[in-house]
């Protein structure tokens, strides 16, 4: 008897919600029929309208403000789009050998560049350095910058950031450095690792560091002092090119490296504070 | 406000259709969990639910590798279609649907075992298949705690990042949804850009989830 009263109980909500899906489930489905198959989105095919082609670069977070400038100066040359990820060197390089659909990978350093072709997914021959990178130390706003790394022992400094050694190659210069005054242990325990090298200076930057030690290329332009460190403390910042094999521009990829190394292209790089390589070809 | 559009647009799209594939297998597996009994059952309620619990970067790596260019799913699948498919917007969607489904999972389950047995028990006697009984009953009458999944879905896939970025990568113009542009313009110190594009996150993120809230409330 009570089963007949629940079922009749339970008649208008079945009446209810035969033939139809939830109001919102509806919306949601048609919304993703209209959105998966409305193609790539408008912005796909570069913001450059004149059908020159386009190239994308992985390039080491130091880039960030040389390679932009850069950047535009292709552009405006060959009028081939250029977009740009910025990354730390061995985030970028785990991308290129698994897949990522990147023209042109230039590495801090020159590993990762050639464990790029170790990989097969880079051109052997387009390997080339085109900068020498240089280190230096910043202050939060209204800070001292330091005058030495020997002057980061104690606890004036109480947490000191740089770029993450285990991926960034500016972040192995900044251990090197460091080590190599004999100043590392005591250190250890107030670093802030980075995510890559301009991460790091947005940290310093924004006040939540007391210092750093970045990338010169990051910093040059700007107003804030900073303080060169000796090249001799680290292994050379060794920047290195390589087009890959995993993009679909080789042809204005190469291009782009051939402008890298033109005049234009090292004018820019040495306003940067780049060590350009003695011009060979 | 956004110098670029591209990444609104890209996350929009990301999550409505990851929202919507993570709905449709989420109720499925919700509707199994609930109303079978098998081996394993704990496993793989376990197995759903790892998404909300492992860090999104620990996903973005174990998707990477197994669907990146050097496993064997990455091959087969460039073979078939002549591209990668880790850094492309359909990774995006992956990276998306993972993380949302099991919101969709562990609320639906809840919902459907809530349903009045007897209510489904009168559809079986009217002769109606077991699959009619689930679309015309326990569905609907499941319908509030679904839609509360749902809802928590969608919020989970629009502000995905972790995973994301690891393998769909931050490539302007392809793959860069909305949360990646924020990380990169803060990167950058362009703090403006920051700035709207989290505003717009934000805003997007309330926006659908008061309309979710309302159309759960909503008899029909």
């Amino acid at each position: 008897m009570d089963s007949f009263k629940a079922v009749a109980s339970n008649k208008r909500s079945i009446e209810r919600g035969v033939g139809q899906s939830p109001l919102g489930l509806r919306i949601l489905a048609i919304c993703a029929v209209v959105l998966g198959f409305s193609g790539c989105g408008p912005a796909n095919n570069g913001s450059n309208g004149t059908g020159a082609g386009q190239v994308v670069i992985a390039a080491a977070s130091d880039l960030r403000v040389a390679f932009t400038d850069l950047g535009s100066q292709f552009e405006d040359a060959t009028g081939i789009a250029v977009t740009f990820t910025f990354g730390s060197s061995g985030q970028l390089k785990e991308q290129v050998i698994n897949g990522a659909p990147f023209d042109v990978f230039a590495s801090a350093n020159e590993q990762f560049a050639l464990d790029v072709v170790e990989a097969d997914k880079g051109w052997p021959e387009t390997v080339q350095s085109y900068a020498r990178g240089r280190i230096v130390m910043v202050a939060r706003p209204g800070f001292d910058v330091p005058l030495s790394l020997v002057d980061l022992v104690g606890q004036d400094f109480v947490r000191i950031a740089i770029a993450h050694p285990a991926h960034a190659p500016y972040g192995i210069a900044a251990r090197e450095a460091l080590e190599s005054v004999g100043v590392y242990e005591d250190v250890k325990s107030r670093l802030v690792l980075g995510e890559n090298v301009s991460d790091t200076l947005r940290l310093v930057e924004s006040g939540n560091v007391d210092v750093a030690i970045v990338a010169l290329s990051l910093v040059v332009v700007g107003d804030a002092p900073y303080e060169l460190i000796p090249e001799n403390l680290h292994t050379p910042l060794k920047q290195s090119i390589v087009v890959t094999k995993t993009g679909d521009n080789e042809k204005s990829a190469r291009e782009f490296v051939e402008f890298l190394f033109s005049q234009s292209g090292r004018t820019v790089m040495e306003s940067y504070g780049f060590v350009l390589p003695v011009e060979s070809k | 406000m956004l110098n670029d559009w591209f990444p609104l647009w890209m996350t929009l799209r990301v999550a409505t259709v990851a929202t919507a594939i993570a709905t449709v297998l989420g109720i499925a597996i919700a509707y199994l969990l609930a109303k079978t009994k098998f081996r394993g059952r704990a496993l793989v309620e376990a197995v759903v639910t790892l998404p909300i619990v492992i860090p999104p970067t620990v996903m973005g790596y174990f998707l990477l590798t197994a669907l990146g260019a050097n496993s064997a799913f990455g091959r087969a699948w460039e073979k078939l279609t002549g591209s990668a498919i880790v850094f492309t917007p359909t990774a995006a969607v992956i990276a998306a649907t993972i993380a949302a489904l099991p919101f969709v999972v562990r609320a639906s389950r809840a919902a459907i075992e809530e349903v009045d047995e007897r209510a489904e028990a009168a559809m079986r006697v009217a002769g109606h298949r077991e699959w009619k009984v689930a679309v015309l009953v326990t569905f609907p009458l499941a319908r509030r705690g679904i839609l509360a999944g749902v809802a928590l879905a969608g919020a989970r896939a629009l502000g995905e990042f972790g995973a994301t970025v690891m393998i769909a990568g931050n490539i302007p113009g392809r793959t860069q949804t909305l949360p990646i542009a924020v990380f990169d313009s803060v990167q950058a110190g362009d703090i403006g850009q920051a700035r709207s594009g989290s505003l717009l996150l934000v805003g997007i993120a309330v926006a659908a989830l008061v309309a979710m809230t309302m159309l759960s409330r909503r008899r029909p």
